[in-house]
């Protein structure tokens, strides 16, 4: 029983969903990329994503495996090849977009309801644009010294936030995401399936989620929050990393150059040491390279 | 108005696809991309991290004059600048305006200004290091750092897939015009027209996800052939593959010159 109704894909086929989860969805981000936004004011109307294309893979296939595609997709044509590459700034992207992505593919039993597809796909953008939306206030916040102090700016951050959340979440949410899913679901399924050579999902497939994806997204999830947590609570006892430093230029003089440096000598070594001890992982598991190779 | 018919001529795929061409494979020939990735993805990492720690308008300013000239040297094309300097105007000047009316005054100003200098500073640095940069010894450079050789496969089959999947874009999107027919009359701001287009590249991907989902089959099962996935795996194999990479006499100045530049300016901040 359980057998029978288990997903299990090869390592073949993963990489399979992978690659073409990548390529289409970059390719989309390069033209929203180019189309130009409506400015109204602070509000802008604009073609955020096609976030049509992973919600159709995720609602298709194995939803892990489209969703970090998609998302690595994104960084690759959208950003990298762009030239506009954030940087760090692109892994809290990476991780919002791909989880969203995850949790609305894991919503969807059957392909062809479209009620459950609908609700999947809100689901999906309104986590992401939620993510997105705290981390950018979170930017202000941290970015700016004193934040309470200047009056305003705790307001005007979250109106602009807010209103382009919604302006996500209702323009692009339903004319990029519902409206296309909704078409190309129905007409997909069944098709495009046996082109990797997979067989369609049925209502009872479930996936092998527990040994997969679970563990790591519970260790990111938690590790976010911690961080978020620290960033907001530092600003609460004004105790910042500014103020630290001058007080230290006061103290010691000289003191707070060999801090700046000490600061890049410790990014340096813990760079390296992570470069050292995946070596000794790599060679400690030279022996059994018989494992899940990718992705 | 006159701006979006302007825009709408502009508008051709030929035109499109030469712009994205020029700005994916138009890199890798500025002074910069000569260092070693390594050095120049630690110290990019430097520059990403470390404003976000910083107060002193004349640290921050100091970086961001720095970040200014690295920027030059790597030759970055016009537009991205264009499109960083909207974005960070747009962002910051828009909260500036809304906290004034909130009850702010220009005091509020320097904050956001300090904010800005940072966010250019870490902007400026990751288009110094990644738009000037070879996308193959960008992803040589993650990969001797660490990061999940997925990551650089993906990055080198993009750059080689792109063409490829813009032609057929190209080929689907022109026979649904072909079959197809464009509004007669624009409409007020060219919605009508601006609608149809949107509407036909949202059509587009239908066959277009057939085609491509069959061609990641063919790449899967020839990289599968040639045995990717245990090479993939193999650190003798991504040993042989980053054995090119070595620091040089050049690494060595530019890391040291930034770091005593950065101390220099600690030590007046």
């Amino acid at each position: 029983m359980s057998r029978k109704s288990l997903y299990t894909l090869t390592s073949s086929q993963k990489m399979m969903i992978f690659v073409l989860s990548m390529s289409l969805y970059g390719l989309s981000n390069m033209f929203t990329e180019l189309i130009p936004s409506l400015q109204l004011g602070p509000i802008e109307l604009s073609v955020e994503y096609f976030a049509f294309i992973p919600l159709t893979l995720c609602m298709l296939f194995h939803p892990f495996y489209a969703a970090v595609g998609a998302a690595l997709g994104e960084v690759i044509f959208g950003e990298l090849m762009l030239g506009q590459f954030g940087g760090l700034g692109e892994l809290e992207k990476f991780l919002t977009f791909s989880f969203a992505m995850y949790v609305a593919g894991r919503i969807v039993r059957n392909p062809q309801n479209r009620t459950q597809v609908g609700i999947a796909v809100m689901t999906g953008v309104i986590i992401h644009q939620l993510c997105s939306s705290l981390v950018d206030i979170g930017k202000v916040w941290i970015g700016v010294e004193e934040f309470e102090a200047v009056p305003g700016l705790a307001e005007s951050v979250v109106l602009v936030e807010g209103v382009s959340f919604l302006n996500d979440v209702l323009f692009s949410g339903i004319l990029f995401a519902l409206l296309p899913t909704l078409y190309l679901v129905p007409r997909l399924y069944g098709k495009i399936e046996p082109l990797l050579g997979i067989k369609p999902r049925e209502k009872s497939t479930r996936y092998e989620a527990a040994g997969v994806v679970s563990p790591k997204l519970v260790l990111t999830g938690t590790l976010l929050a911690l961080v978020a947590f620290g960033a907001e609570s530092l600003s609460e006892t004004d105790w910042n990393f500014g103020e630290w430093d001058s007080g230290f230029a006061e103290q010691l003089g000289d003191g707070a150059i060999w801090l700046s440096i000490g600061a890049a000598a410790v990014v340096a070594i813990i760079v390296l040491l992570a470069m050292r001890a995946k070596k000794a992982r790599a060679a400690a598991q030279a022996g059994d390279t018989g494992g899940v190779p990718h992705a | 108005m006159e701006l979006v018919r302007n825009w709408f001529n502009k508008l051709s795929l030929d035109r499109i696809q030469l712009e994205l061409m020029n700005t994916a494979y138009g890199s890798g020939h500025a002074s910069l991309s000569r260092l070693d990735p390594r050095g120049l993805l630690i110290w990019y990492l430097f520059f990403a991290i470390m404003p976000w720690f910083v107060n002193s308008l004349l640290v921050l300013a100091g970086m961001c004059l720095f970040m200014v000239v690295t920027t030059i040297l790597s030759r970055v094309t016009p537009f991205i600048i264009f499109v960083l300097c909207l974005g960070l105007i747009g962002q910051v000047g828009w909260l500036f305006v809304i906290s004034l009316f909130f009850g702010g005054d220009i005091s509020s100003a320097l904050p956001l200004l300090k904010l800005t200098l940072k966010l250019s500073v870490v902007s400026l640095a990751s288009i110094t290091v990644f738009s000037g940069m070879d996308p193959e010894k960008i992803s040589d450079g993650l990969l001797a750092l660490g990061v999940p050789a997925a990551f650089s496969f993906s990055l080198s089959y993009g750059y080689r897939i792109l063409p490829v999947l813009f032609e057929e874009f190209r080929n689907v999107l022109l026979s649904y015009r072909l079959r197809g027919k464009a509004p007669e009359h624009p409409g007020l701001l060219y919605w009508r027209k601006g609608a149809y287009y949107l509407k036909l590249l949202v059509y587009a991907f239908f066959p277009l996800m057939l085609a491509t989902a069959k061609r990641s089959r063919t790449t899967v099962e020839a990289l599968e052939t040639r045995g990717f996935s245990y090479g993939l795996k193999n650190p003798a194999a991504k040993k042989l593959k980053l054995s090119h990479l070595r620091f040089q006499t050049r690494d060595v100045l530019f890391l040291s010159g930034s770091a005593a530049y950065v101390a220099v300016l600690f030590w007046f901040g």
